[in-house]
């Protein structure tokens, strides 16, 4: 059956762009995560309509809940005053505390610099392939947001950290739960130091921790040690929930993240590595 | 010519801002529902394999470019795709419900094929099932996809 011209000129087009597609994915798997300039400029271009979409169903939230949602607000207000109250009293006991360590001045300038050090940002696109891998913020180069930043939750606790591409205001952050990523951990009880990567299901596992290796329990908390000179040490990363010696060289160590992905509306990026700042 | 290009970054645009409703919503909706498979399939057959192929590259590489991963793997499998649904919906009459229904369930589900023989080809890994919510994919695909052919057509059919 000989092709009409409309389906000539549709096949040549077909493959063209499968040639270009495939061409781009050859030229990439040598590179592994490195971006070409191509996905760049589409993630330049298209961050800011995402930014805008959120901002947009934001605001009509916002309204929403500023219309329907005042009945709740008086009890909640209540609350948030109380909680205020004991947070402050337990800053200032905490600062009391710290004044026998540290002189005031020292401990002033300390508190100074974290602020400037920590960002607040905004969550706000997911991994369109998988959403345990990474996530859009909105926040770029013009915060100065730059590459390999650690960026953690409301708590405190370790989401991921900032990876190319940065925009002027977008920044794209590896989550810890992603198969690619790697955090270097150390348990808080055992002092057990292993290579943290994510399964990409929401969980993670420890890496290259040798089964003669004495130490390590389940339920122990796991902290950033700060060795793989990305994340600043003493961050909490999560909990083991499972050890497993299976015959092999190295055990099996499973382990549920801290933070919660149904959390993650609002992120801090780690502008500077706290090591430098104490 | 521009008119068809300023079609496809509409087009292109409404996944987007669909993909990134769904995410703000929900993100797991994202594993359920791929919105740039749907918006290329509905155009694809509305407009043709030209329109398809160019649409469905576009989407795609506009889902890599938001995924960690190699960039041009959602870009190819939706290529064909679009190329697929423009041809075949020009050579059969695939818009009566049922038969709509069963043409876009075959569709998603080949696009998803295509898409994680490559993703298990290239990174050597399992595709992410996210508790097998992805496999329900193409049966949502299909279903939205068929409830708004029906809509469009009721739409369209003059009110007598």
């Amino acid at each position: 059956m000989p092709f009409s011209l409309r389906e000539r000129k549709s096949v040549v087009v077909l493959a063209v762009l499968v040639f270009l597609n495939l061409l781009l994915i050859s030229i990439q798997v040598p590179l592994g995560s490195e971006h070409t300039l191509f996905n760049k400029i589409i993630f330049s271009v298209f961050s800011p309509v995402q930014r805008a979409v959120v901002s947009v169903g934001a605001a009509i939230a916002g309204t929403w809940n500023g219309f329907f949602g005042l009945r709740g607000a008086r009890v909640e207000n209540q609350k948030l005053k109380k909680d205020i109250f004991f947070l402050g009293l337990e800053n200032m006991l905490l600062l009391e505390r710290l004044k026998f360590l540290q002189g005031d001045k020292l401990i002033q300038d300390n508190q100074a610099s974290i602020r400037k050090t920590v960002l607040s940002a905004r969550v706000i696109g997911v991994d369109a392939s998988n959403y345990y891998k990474s996530i859009v913020i909105n926040r770029g180069g013009a915060d100065g947001v730059k590459a390999n930043m650690a960026v953690c939750d409301k708590q405190g606790n370790l989401v991921g950290r900032v990876i190319e591409p940065v925009t002027l205001k977008e920044a794209k952050v590896q989550l810890i739960t992603d198969e690619d990523s790697g955090v270097s951990v150390i348990s808080g009880t055992d002092k057990v130091v292993g290579l943290l990567t994510g399964d990409s299901r929401g969980g993670c596992r420890i890496s290259y921790v040798v089964t003669t290796m004495p130490g390590g329990r389940e339920g122990e908390d796991l902290f950033t040690t700060g060795y793989d000179k990305l994340f600043p040490p003493g961050i909490r990363v999560g909990k083991i929930t499972l050890i497993k010696t299976d015959g092999s060289f190295f055990k099996t160590i499973l382990v549920q993240p801290f933070f919660s992905y149904g959390d993650l509306g609002q992120v801090a990026v780690l502008k500077e590595r706290f090591e430098d700042l104490f | 010519m521009m008119k068809e290009a300023l079609k496809v970054g509409a087009a292109t645009l409404t996944a987007f801002v669909l993909y990134s409703l769904l995410g703000r919503i929900e993100p797991s909706l994202l594993l359920v529902l791929n919105t740039f498979t749907l918006v290329v399939i509905f155009f694809s057959m509305l407009k043709g394999e030209l329109f398809g192929v160019l649409l469905g590259a576009f989407c795609g590489l506009l889902q890599d470019s938001f995924s960690l991963g190699v960039f041009g793997v959602a870009g190819l499998s939706k290529t064909l795709l679009g190329f697929v649904a423009g041809y075949i919906s020009r050579k059969m009459n695939v818009f009566p419900f049922f038969r709509n229904f069963i043409f876009i369930f075959i569709l998603a589900t080949g696009e998803l094929a295509v898409w994680a023989f490559f993703y298990a080809l290239i990174f050597s890994r399992r595709v992410i099932t996210g508790n097998a919510l992805i496999f329900f994919q193409p049966l949502t695909t299909a279903v939205l996809g068929s409830l708004i052919f029906a809509l469009a057509r009721r739409l369209k059919t003059p009110q007598t």
